[in-house]
């Protein structure tokens, strides 16, 4: 009887995921020619071909760079911005709305607007900085590539950050009164305020946030493919870029399916790890 | 022109027999062969490219077909990247969806086994009738359409005229009708050339006279003459970017060093890690961080970004694929020359052509639509649209048409001689990774980030790698 009711979803679920996955699999050991007649098996060769890549590896530590520097940055600016919104007064409201406006924005619309915005011959951006004597030369921003990273990031930073300050401020909302009024009353400070009492409140919903940011940053490719195309050079390339050119591009469909399949092995060991954090974390809702 | 419909013939059957044979042959899946009797259909599809082959020219020619032949075309165009993969899967999946494929030069070395060879058709005097095929300009004609279907990276050698007969007996086919012809070219500010001023500062300062430069010293010596950063205005633009742009240009330069601007040949060895390839390269970076004749932001331009820097008069010359215009707030005009010349000239080019999918059941209608779309009185009438012709006699019309004059200046007749002294991209069923490992270079060696020799070099021994790869080593 539990199975007869369970099978619906497990249909459904064997479908939509495992299914797929193991058509992952079949590829990653062929060389499969989609425009012609040349499709054999190749063993491990895709593997052994994607994994003596030097730009793989390369490029492998710069989406690893990019996860951690864009969601560090989205945390802290999160949490920021949670604390100011959580403040009981008229304009929270529409500041709140305002802030979520970028959510709302498609990633390659906002790489389109950023790239126009920081164009070192006509941007607003070096305008600017140019104007108010921040810079004597314009900045090209996507030319040198500590600059194109400052821009990746950034545009990462400013589509996401609301995110992760609505799921922070949910938090906030949720906090009871008395601790507070407690630690007020036994003479806590601000700052003492926010460690002994908030931060510590705040946990489960940090880890919440945190697994789903680094979840989608390791999925990033629309914003960077049109902010920089993986350059200058190959500086700003991420994996997802490299997956794309090979399965997109070259129609390398074998090769592309051994990337994918060992960067599904990656981040599964990560988000293990994450979702044990988060387990952890999360006890304290349940008590 | 109007399409007759007759009885059948034996040609046709024979040709009937002759592509089932074959397909079954290959083992491809049963598709409708090309037959004059074909019923008529009310309706082709036709997949098409946005802006990169001017979707507006094929969209103002469709009233015609219609009135012409009855038949309305259902047009899909999406932007490259989209088209690309759309077109591959349609394919891949042996969809009969699309009867029309707009197809690219890096595509095709991929395709010889899934878009239609047409040269049987182009054979038979009765199909070819009106299509007046010598009429293409060969360079265009052969670099675009004409593949060895079991070894597509060949090349045919016979290049100087168009003999549907020696094509096939050379074992090759004609795999589509030229539509939209790119190429390099150099738009340069006429207005600021024409200035007497200009012109006496410019002798004083080097004895020649200004005029478009016709060497690529020239070049780097009127873009420095023109360069005033404080008034914002500066000699040249380059596309130096990350992506295929980058290639271009090196390709171009290339090619004007004396190099082989092919990059890759037929034996498939990389030949723009060659001296020619360090001249060139070191010329070109030269102008962006040593002469400094370039606007901001010149290592992260895309043609689109070159043509808005020449457009809102940041620069005094340029080179695109297309016509430029000046935004209105910059008093001016653009007129166009051919990309200079050293030992020897070569300006990118690449081609755009309409071709019959293998697995349309409306082939023989859909080989009448190209015809159609790419005769001399189509593209002559889409040449208002910005269309860029395949038909020497196209050029011909262009150039005597006051009203086309009046709206693009000398643009077309300069894209013509361009086209005459073009050079394609090698034929790779991998190209966007030999593209790739070129343009980084172009773009590390731009930048400062590497020296010219050791950029290229790192990208001949990617490039090695990648033919190894597809299995060309």
């Amino acid at each position: 009887m539990g199975w007869g009711l369970m099978s619906p979803a497990m249909i459904l679920l064997l479908l939509m995921t495992v299914v797929p996955t193991l058509y992952l699999f079949y590829y990653a050991f062929r060389h499969e020619d989609l425009l012609g007649p040349n499709s054999y098996w190749v063993g491990f060769g895709n593997f052994t071909r994607v994994l003596s890549d030097p730009n793989i590896w390369s490029d492998s530590l710069s989406t690893l760079q990019f996860v951690v520097l864009a969601v560090a940055v989205e945390l802290l600016l999160g949490l920021l911005l949670a604390l100011m919104l959580s403040r009981k007064i008229a304009e929270t409201n529409l500041l709140t709305a305002l802030f979520i406006l970028p959510l709302g924005v498609a990633p390659v619309v906002s790489a389109l607007v950023f790239r126009v915005l920081l164009d070192p011959a006509y941007g607003w951006v070096d305008y600017y900085l140019q104007t108010w004597g921040l810079i004597d030369q314009p900045i090209d921003w996507f030319g040198q590539p500590v600059f194109a990273w400052i821009a990746v990031i950034a545009l990462d930073v400013w589509q996401w950050t609301p995110f992760v300050a609505l799921i922070l401020l949910a938090g906030l909302q949720g906090m009871p009164g008395e601790p507070k009024e407690a630690a007020l009353l036994d003479g806590a400070n601000s700052l003492q305020m926010f460690w002994h009492i908030i931060l510590p409140f705040l946990k489960p919903f940090i880890a919440i946030a945190l697994v789903f940011r680094i979840i989608e940053a390791f999925k990033t490719f629309g914003s960077v493919f049109v902010l920089t195309g993986g350059g200058p050079g190959t500086s700003t390339s991420l994996i997802n870029l490299d997956l794309y050119r090979i399965a997109l591009q070259n129609f390398d469909v074998g090769a592309a399916a051994a990337l994918g399949i060992c960067f599904l092995i990656v981040l599964s060991v990560i988000m293990s790890r994450l979702l044990s954090i988060l387990g952890r974390n999360t006890d304290i809702l349940e008590d | 022109m109007t399409f007759k419909s007759t009885s059948i013939s034996r040609r046709a059957l024979l040709q009937a027999g002759t592509a089932f044979a074959g397909g079954a042959t290959l083992g491809l899946n049963l598709r409708a062969a090309f037959a004059a009797d074909a019923p008529k259909p009310e309706k082709l599809t036709m997949l098409y490219a946005t802006s990169e082959a001017d979707s507006d020219a094929i969209k103002a020619a469709l009233p015609e077909f219609k009135k012409a032949t009855g038949i309305d075309i259902a047009l899909d165009t999406m932007p490259y990247n989209a088209l690309q993969q759309k077109a591959f899967a349609e394919l891949a999946s042996e969809s009969s969806y699309y009867d029309i494929m707009i197809v690219d030069t890096p595509w095709m070395p991929a395709l010889t086994n899934k878009i239609a060879p047409i040269t049987e058709m182009i054979l038979d005097p009765q199909n070819s009738e009106g299509l007046d095929i010598k009429d293409f300009i060969p360079k265009v004609f052969f670099d675009t359409a004409v593949y060895k279907r079991d070894n597509s990276a060949l090349h045919f050698d016979k290049t100087d005229t168009i003999d549907p007969a020696a094509i096939k007996a050379g074992g090759f086919d004609v795999y589509g009708l030229p539509m939209q012809a790119n190429a390099l070219t150099l738009a340069y500010r006429k207005d600021l050339f024409d200035d007497p001023a200009n012109q006496k500062a410019y002798k004083d300062k080097t004895g020649k006279d200004l005029a478009p430069p016709a060497t690529w010293d020239d070049f780097a010596a009127i873009a420095s003459f023109f360069t005033n950063p404080a008034k914002r205005m500066w000699g040249t633009t380059l596309m130096a970017g990350s992506g295929d742009w980058a290639t271009d240009d090196f390709k171009t330069l290339l090619a004007g060093f004396g190099g082989d601007g092919h990059l890759v040949n037929d034996k498939f060895e990389p030949v723009f890690a060659s001296p020619e390839g360090v001249k060139a390269l070191t010329f070109y970076a030269d102008l962006i961080n040593g002469k400094k004749v370039t606007p901001p932001g010149t290592t992260s331009a895309s043609w689109d970004e070159v043509a808005t820097s020449f457009s809102n008069g940041l620069a005094a010359m340029t080179m695109n694929y297309h016509d430029l215009a000046l935004s209105p707030n910059v008093k001016g005009q653009v007129a166009y020359a051919v990309v200079p010349m050293g030992a020897g000239i070569g300006p990118h080019f690449g081609t755009w052509m309409l071709s019959v999918n293998s697995f349309s059941k409306n082939k023989q209608w859909a080989f009448n639509a190209i015809k159609w779309f790419t005769s001399s009185a189509t593209q002559t009438s889409a040449l208002a649209q910005q269309l860029h012709p395949t038909r020497a006699s196209v050029y011909a019309a262009a150039i005597n048409d006051p009203a086309i004059s009046q709206k693009f200046g000398n643009f077309y007749e300069t894209l013509g001689k361009s086209l005459a002294v073009g050079v394609g991209r090698p034929r790779l069923t991998n190209y966007s990774d030999v593209d790739r490992a070129i343009w980084v270079a172009v773009n590390n060696a731009a930048r400062g980030a590497a020296t010219p020799e050791a950029a290229l070099k790192g990208a001949a021994d990617e490039v090695n790698k990648a033919l190894a790869n597809a299995g060309y080593k």
